[in-house]
């Protein structure tokens, strides 16, 4: 029975782990004032590099790099096209996404028809260094122990990520910086900021970040090309929706990775539980698994409307977000 | 200090623009063939048999034909209203929705309709599907005008709910569940009665489908109404500046609802009449033309005629793909997208070819 509840925990974090990368990457992002709405495709990307390099050179540390830089390159050239070519963010954005999710299949059915085929993630290395690391010690506290403490390194490194974003934000100068750009960036240009750099460097890195969620994805699913879905299977779209409920704040980043992440694993789990509690759980299985898949869309649709009907503007949503910023018209 | 900036070009020619986008255009069919060759695929070939969709020797050219008319008609309707509401600067990405909501309002009406008359039938799935969703399309527009509610990421959220929303009609057997086949075990979607489907004229072999024909007189009707009107005309002042549409004594909010109505009610028009014609509902029934209406609006600069020629050149890149994929297994039809993506790419970097220009910072000072 308690198995049943650590499994549960387990799996809200082991599954959900992406959702944190997508959206701490995304924060970055509109913190500095561009609404990129190229999560899935840039996920996508990054996914599919890490791992075909990280297989090939049977190492996650390059597989990590790889899928970084991959996704780093998008983020770059979603800036080329909005920061110095003034092109509209939302559609730049979507293109990526039709563009990656694109790519994806493109590698995918073209690995899937070639004589090698796609590579195998059983028995190599990759995959002994994505297991989970068991803590000493706390990974043997009783029921909360294995469900906390005993994931591989990318949970991890999520984790510090989002802390150490946090702390970028509240604690730096160029955190502040790069705050005062979301907000008003003609202000922050006429006080010495240079936009474009800041722009430039905060949304590659934050497609970066995106990138490894993705790669993530793609070592969850053992690594096999699926032709019907793509690894990221909308994890993109849902890490976007996740920034408005964590109202722009790296912190609540996870708490908010846990909520979603509980409805997620709510889908897939709702039979298990209530089996174990036909009691007091058992009316779990009266509710379609596609009303929990659209919950977090509909609880970021009420957030959205609540939050713009409050009076007073505690919002984290950066001011300049989605507009493009353009000396001349100043 | 930096040595060069950017001016706007005050001259901006479309003989310009075209050519630039031209340029655009081959460089991104460039970046393909060096894919298709990596994969070890002659590019000319390959695009050869995209191009001609498959009518290239084959007795069953009308065929191609129809089928390449099946992606037009919602591509080409979507793309027209998303331009609507783009033009005055409303962001609504949310045309797989509104499509879904238009469909499952038709499919409504479509399944409870046997013995009713044809023409009756198809008016009455049109209009649900307009009224359903141009009232979201009203909500939405609502709340951004009395509370400045983000647009672009309500419509990006009712995407999504939608789309569960029909997979749970799909895969829930149940008495009250009219939209499945009631002889199958499995929940599948069932086929419309005969006076649910979409008539055409017979021309041979071929046959014009209606919706083919009120696609195109949509596309003229739009051209004069932004054109000629006078609700046209406010459209686009709000679009350039709200303030001063307001100092000219324009209700911008009226505007805004009474646009994002049309613009949504248009996307349900589409999804009606693409249900229509498929004689059945399914969760892939939109086809991405949400998405792809947005790509399509945009290479065409919301210009109406432009939007009628991308729509149909997107739509043979799409179907050609499609008919390829049957002599190359290795490219499916998600090599449109990937070639979709690359264009637009290349064209927002025509596009600023052709409207900025970089001067150096002596000469700016002189000018």
């Amino acid at each position: 029975m308690l198995e049943v509840l650590t499994l549960f925990l387990f799996n809200i974090i082991v599954y959900n782990i992406p959702l944190l990368y997508g959206t701490t990457g995304e924060i970055m992002t509109e913190k500095a004032g561009s609404l990129n709405l190229g999560v899935e495709g840039t996920m996508a990307i990054g996914a599919v590099a890490g791992y075909l390099v990280g297989a090939k050179t049977d190492s996650l540390f390059v597989a990590c790099l790889v899928s970084f830089i991959a996704s780093g390159l998008v983020g770059l050239l979603f800036s080329f096209l909005t920061v110095t070519l003034q092109a509209n963010q939302n559609v730049t954005g979507l293109t990526i996404t039709t563009f990656g999710v694109a790519f994806y299949y493109f590698i995918g059915n073209a690995l899937s028809n070639s004589q090698g085929g796609w590579p195998k993630f059983s028995g190599t290395a990759l995959e002994r260094q994505s297991q989970a690391i068991h803590i000493p010690g706390l990974s043997d506290i009783p029921f909360v122990g294995k469900a906390l403490f005993s994931h591989n390194i990318l949970v991890y490194a999520g984790i510090v990520i989002a802390i150490l974003m946090w702390l970028y934000f509240k604690k730096t100068v160029p955190g502040l910086k790069l705050r005062a750009i979301g907000e008003n960036p003609g202000a922050a240009d006429s006080l010495g900021v240079n936009v474009a750099m800041y722009k430039y460097i905060h949304i590659i890195v934050g497609s970066g970040i995106m990138g490894l969620g993705g790669l993530y994805m793609g070592l969850n699913m053992g690594g096999t090309f699926e032709g019907s879905n793509c690894w990221i299977n909308g994890y993109g779209w849902i890490s976007i929706a996740l920034v408005i409920f964590a109202n722009w704040n790296p912190a609540k980043a996870l708490l908010g990775t846990l909520v979603f992440g509980f409805f997620n694993t709510l889908r897939v789990q709702n039979a298990a539980l209530a089996y174990t509690f036909p009691k007091t759980l058992g009316w779990l299985t009266n509710i379609p698994s596609h009303f929990f898949s659209a919950l977090p869309f509909i609880i970021t649709l009420l957030v959205l409307i609540t939050s713009s009907l409050s009076k007073k503007n505690k919002s984290g949503e950066p001011q300049a977000i989605g507009r493009n910023y353009y000396r001349e018209d100043r | 200090m930096r040595k060069y900036h950017l001016v706007r070009r005050a001259d901006a020619k479309i003989q310009r623009t075209l050519i630039y986008y031209g340029i655009g255009l081959l460089v991104s069919l460039g970046i393909g063939a060096i894919l298709l060759a990596a994969l070890g695929i002659n590019p000319f070939e390959y695009y050869g048999r995209m191009l001609t969709i498959g009518l290239v020797g084959n007795r069953y050219g009308y065929k191609s034909i129809e089928g390449l008319l099946k992606i037009l008609v919602p591509l080409l309707i979507t793309s027209l209203a998303l331009s609507l509401s783009f033009k005055m600067r409303f962001w609504n990405i949310g045309g797989e929705g509104e499509f879904l909501i238009g469909a499952i309002a038709a499919a409504i009406v479509a399944f409870n309709s046997s013995g009713m008359p044809n023409f009756v039938t198809v008016v009455l799935m049109c209009l649900a599907a307009m009224l359903s969703s141009g009232i979201i399309g009203v909500a939405i527009a609502a709340l951004k005008v009395k509370f400045n509610t983000n647009e672009t990421l309500m419509t990006l959220m009712i995407n999504y709910i939608m789309l569960y929303v029909i997979r749970y009609l799909g895969d829930t057997k149940a008495d009250w569940n009219f939209f499945l086949r009631e002889d199958s075990e499995r929940p599948i979607f069932g086929s419309f009665p005969d006076s649910a489907i979409m008539s055409g004229i017979p021309l041979g072999k071929f046959k014009l489908l209606w919706s083919v024909i009120i696609a195109i007189l949509l596309t003229v009707i739009i051209y004069i109404y932004l054109k000629f009107t006078k609700q046209g005309y406010e459209i686009s002042v709000v679009g350039d500046s709200s303030a001063t549409a307001k100092y000219a004594g324009m209700n911008v909010g009226k505007i805004v609802l009474r646009t994002m109505f049309i613009s949504s009610a248009l996307i349900g028009l589409a999804a009606a009449l693409t249900v229509s014609s498929a004689g059945t509902i399914s969760d892939t029934i939109t086809n991405d033309v949400g998405w792809t209406g947005i790509i399509v609006a945009w290479l065409s600069k919301l210009n109406v005629p432009a939007v009628f020629v991308t729509s149909i050149l997107i739509s043979i890149l799409q179907y050609g793909c499609q008919a390829a994929a049957t002599q190359y297994p290795a490219i499916d039809v998600n090599f449109a997208d990937l070639l979709q993506g690359i264009i637009l790419f290349s064209v927002l970097v025509a596009d600023f070819a052709a409207n900025f220009r970089i001067v150096k910072k002596e000469e700016a000072k002189n000018a």
